[in-house]
């Protein structure tokens, strides 16, 4: 889902081996299941699909994974952990406030321009989609060397302390920088209700941070001239973040820095991070074959595997895997198969239509509309197709009437903010569009309607209606009731009229069309302040009716 | 040209039998007095029954209803006039030998054309053979016609027809659900996680009348909570699930078939209108068709799904060339996506699909693979349709439907 940006040079570089750009658009992009959207000079914006793989959401991470497909390195990456020594306490009044927190030191970078701009990506995305807008994901990144530890994790009240918020030059109270820093304003709602605030501040007094909401100028700046990093990654849940922290540090790792590791103190409970064991699970050769329907020895999955930077190895009739905990998408072993298929490629796969025999049926009530379709355009009325979602203003207002109707919630547009309830409101919208057209117009439609059903378990029914409209100088109520007795006629079903007072149509000319005792349409000549409404200028006369009622 | 007979221009003065007799009976109604009294009665008696006016009861005529207008009193008026009247009246008055064919009349009207050279073909000319003795004047046919304008079908509601007729061909029963659905539905039983970024695979709309719909059956609401539960590792919320909201994608309405239980094989497919909240542009609608469906069998494959998007890739887009890339669906694994090659755009995205997960198969009580599918209608229309412009699918411009060619 995510699209981000990647320089072709960067990721060269971090490949080893030179790009061949349209080679990588067919084939290698499939292996991350991206899609290489645009290319201009040397970026590419690729949007990669899977919503699980935040580790693929950088160039490093692209790289990581293409180097096993293009066999420049396979099996699962290592990645060696040093300790740093470092601390960070985490303080009880966080409970309340944002709990969790991970931690790392990542030393020896050289960063450039773009590994900078890579880093920043990787942040934003994975802060944003798979952090859920910081909720359960907040990352930041910290110049170490500025750093004096232990760090403490704590919280404090909003005019408790002070400090310079990342891209401002004067110090600030935390409850300023809620209400004036741009990401205060954007992210603050995550401390709405709170009486005091999470805060990473070192042994000396330097503020890192408030997270979700800002780095402090001092130590909160990366740039290219940054040797060492510190990074911490807050939210709710020890395993969420814990893929966060490890997705950063990984990264960083193929920019050839080092990891080291950092205890996290919560009271009497310590953890020390990242934690990059890998995980484990299996794969039943059987059941790859089976699913996949090719035929496939357990040596070609371990080889296939290794390339999609997995760990295999033959255990009888399964295949043990272990992987890299930056993965959050396995749950099952149809997620192993999905990556023996992937770098098999689709496309190798011969396809094979369904051998099965099965009789096809269409619905009734398709069948049933087919007939009304094919009677209405034999007595010459052009069938129109119109949306189901309307405006207020078109089904009620301008028809004159109120009721109860399906209304959304978030409409992007007032044109669109209900479900129709009848389908001639739309029809005439389609005369007034057509009022310098040559008439006759004779119009009909055929489509569903929406309407409220308490009794239903979406308290909302479908319903398929017909309508027809007649526009002419001079048309009317006896035009419209001799179109409803051919199509009765051709159809076979016996109907009867009743006066109707419907403020629709004109009091007088206005009838329910009866079957069986029981009403399914109406039918009239429109009321003028109707036709003034939609700005029509010529007289109409309409039906619609409810076929489904009609169903044998 | 016709006239009326002598008893024509009785009835005319006098009225029809059958009206006579209504009043008769208004005073008399036993058949035995009417019969004496009534020189015409038998004849009134019969069309008075043929049109419903009146039952006999007892040797009593009762009236059932009485005529605000009668058709054949009106048609001997207009004959007296010298009017024209519909062929089936026409026949009736002969048959009752109340008009009768003017035969000198013809001959005169005819005779008036003789050695002229005429424009329409006079129906006199035929009858008296006359049109022996006049001239055709020429007429300029190569001019085209004046165009009529037919009843017709919509052009895209005819594309969708043809697919609709396809698939039932291929052996695919029809399936449909709800506009509006619950959350649990189109998102729930999708394995979808309640939040969480897979959730947003699609922005979706919301309502707010009616806010919340009900929950299917205990048994698959507490499988389902268990697969999120287990897989996702959250608490799963029964309230969330109830939400209401206009039917997202066409895959909400599988796991309704699925949980009630389906033919195993079998092949299912749907084709409804779906709603997102886009910009509405020349590629996007807010509302708009979707094709989907699955194949439900012991021994379905990737290799028959791929088979199955191929042939659809052959049958729907005319595809020469087709491409599969591997995908991301929450509710499948493993995804794929196929690709057409158009002549104009390149890779064109043709169908989403996969095998769905276990976590949502299971819960639903299905034990076998199940290989889903899903179409956008709409993109495929506009190329059969030879059209840029989503927009245009649903335009409300009369001209272009007159105009447009037949599917």
């Amino acid at each position: 889902m995510p699209t981000i940006e990647v320089s072709i040079k960067d990721l060269e570089k971090l490949l080893g081996i030179n790009i061949d750009v349209n080679k990588l658009k067919e084939e290698g992009i499939l292996f991350v299941k991206g899609e290489i959207e645009e290319i201009e000079d040397d970026t590419m914006k690729i949007d990669i699909k899977d919503t699980n793989r935040p580790d693929l959401w950088s160039a490093e991470g692209i790289a990581r994974e293409l180097r096993g497909h293009y066999k420049i390195e396979e099996g699962m990456p290592k990645f060696q952990i040093k300790k740093s020594g470092l601390s960070v306490l985490v303080d009880k009044k966080v409970e309340k406030v944002r709990p969790k927190t991970v931690c790392a030191v990542v030393k020896n970078l050289k960063l450039d321009d773009e590994a900078i701009k890579q880093m920043i990506q990787l942040q934003e995305k994975v802060c944003q989609t798979y952090g859920r807008n910081r909720d359960f994901a907040a990352i930041g990144v910290y110049d170490y060397d500025k750093i004096k530890g232990p760090i403490k994790y704590t919280t404090f009240k909003p005019r408790e302390l002070k400090f310079v918020p990342l891209g401002f030059t004067e110090e600030m109270y935390l409850d300023e920088i809620l209400s004036k820093h741009p990401k205060g304003e954007e992210y603050g709602y995550l401390l709405k209700n709170q009486k005091e605030y999470p805060i990473f501040i070192d042994s000396v007094g330097n503020v890192l941070s408030m997270p979700p909401i800002i780095n402090s100028n001092y130590t909160g700046r990366v740039d290219c001239n940054t040797k060492n990093v510190f990074i911490e990654v807050s939210g709710h849940k020890l395993n969420h973040i814990s893929v966060a922290l490890n997705i950063m540090v990984t990264a960083l790792k193929e920019r050839g820095g080092e990891i080291y590791s950092v205890d996290v103190k919560y009271g009497g409970k310590n953890i020390t991070t990242p934690n990059l064991s890998p995980k484990k699970a299996e794969v039943n050769i059987e059941n790859c074959r089976k699913i996949l329907g090719i035929d496939i020895t357990g040596e070609e999955m371990i080889k296939l595997l290794r390339q999609a930077r997995f760990n295999a190895k033959n255990n009888g009739r399964v295949i043990e895997v272990e992987y890299m905990p930056y993965r959050n998408d396995i749950m099952d072993e149809r997620d192993i198969i999905e990556e023996v298929a992937i770098s098999f490629g689709y496309n190798d796969i011969e396809p094979e239509e369904p051998k099965i025999y099965t009789r096809g049926k269409e619905l009734e009530i398709e069948h049933m509309s087919d007939k009304f379709r094919e009677i209405c355009i034999g007595l010459g009325l052009q069938e129109i197709l119109t949306f189901t979602l309307t405006s207020k203003e078109n089904i009620l207002n301008k028809m004159r009437v109120s009721g109860n109707i399906v209304e959304i919630a978030n409409p992007i547009s007032s044109n669109w903010n209900v479900f129709r309830n009848s389908l001639i409101p739309g029809g005439l919208s389609f005369l007034s569009d057509n009022k310098h057209v040559e008439y006759p117009q004779k119009i009909f439609e055929i489509g569903n309607i929406v309407k409220i059903d308490e009794k239903e378990e979406t308290k909302t029914k479908d319903l398929r209606y017909l309508s027809v409209l007649l526009t002419d100088i001079a048309t009317g109520y006896e035009n419209i009731s001799s179109i409803l007795n051919s199509i009765m006629k051709n159809l076979g079903i016996k109907y009867s009229l009743e006066e109707e007072n419907d403020k629709r149509f004109i009091d007088g000319r206005c009838s329910s069309i009866v079957v069986n005792n029981e009403k399914i349409g109406t039918m009239g000549e429109v009321h003028p302040e109707v036709l003034e409404n939609f700005e029509i200028e010529k007289p109409v006369a309409g039906l619609e009716m409810n076929i489904e009622k009609l169903l044998p | 040209m016709y006239e009326l007979t002598g008893e024509g221009k009785k009835y005319l003065e006098k009225g029809l039998p059958e009206i006579v007799l209504l009043k008769e009976i208004e005073k008399e109604n036993e058949i035995k007095e009417l019969k004496k009294k009534f020189p015409n009665f038998n004849i009134a008696l019969q069309w008075a029954k043929k049109n419903k006016w009146i039952k006999i009861d007892k040797g009593k005529v009762i009236l059932v209803k009485k005529p605000s207008r009668y058709d054949i009193s009106e048609s001997l008026k207009r004959i007296s006039k010298g009017e024209d009247i519909e062929k089936e009246q026409r026949d009736i008055l002969l048959k009752r030998g109340l008009i009768k064919e003017i035969r000198e009349s013809i001959e005169k009207k005819a005779k008036e054309f003789i050695g002229k050279e005429i424009t329409n073909l006079d129906p006199s000319l035929i009858k008296t053979g006359m049109w022996r003795k006049v001239k055709f004047k020429k007429y300029n046919v190569k001019a085209t016609g004046k165009p009529l304008y037919p009843g017709k079908i919509h052009p895209y509601q005819k594309f969708i027809l043809n697919v609709r007729r396809k698939l039932i061909e291929l052996g695919f029963k029809e399936m449909t659900g709800p506009t509006i659905e619950t959350e649990f539905w189109n998102f729930d039983a999708l394995f979808q996680p309640q939040n969480h970024p897979a959730r947003d695979w699609t922005d979706t709309y919301s309502l707010k009348n009616p806010e919340y719909g009900e929950l299917p059956d205990k048994k698959i609401v507490e499988a389902v909570k268990k697969s999120h539960e287990k897989s996702w590792n959250y608490m799963w919320d029964e309230k969330k699930a109830k939400k209401l909201m206009p039917r997202a994608h066409d895959t909400a309405i599988s796991p309704r078939y699925l949980s009630r239980g389906v033919e195993v094989p079998g092949k299912y497919f749907s084709l409804v209108r779906c709603y997102r909240p886009d910009v509405v542009d020349t590629s996007h609608l807010i509302e708009f068709n979707q094709l989907g469906g699955f194949v439900i069998g012991e021994d379905m494959t990737l290799k028959n799904l791929l088979g199955m998007l191929k042939m659809f890739a052959t049958e729907f887009g005319k595809a020469k060339e087709i491409k599969f890339f591997p995908d991301y669906y929450p509710f499948t694994e493993p995804s794929v996506q196929i690709s057409i090659k158009n002549k104009n755009l390149g890779w064109v995205e043709l169908a989403g699909a996969g095998i769905f997960r276990r976590e949502l198969t299971e819960p639903l009580g299905i034990n076998v693979p199940v290989i889903a599918w899903g179409i956008g209608l709409d993109r495929l229309a506009m190329f059969a349709l030879e059209i840029n412009d989503i927009r245009e699918l649903f335009t409300n411009d009369l001209k272009w439907l007159r105009n447009s060619k037949v599917l």
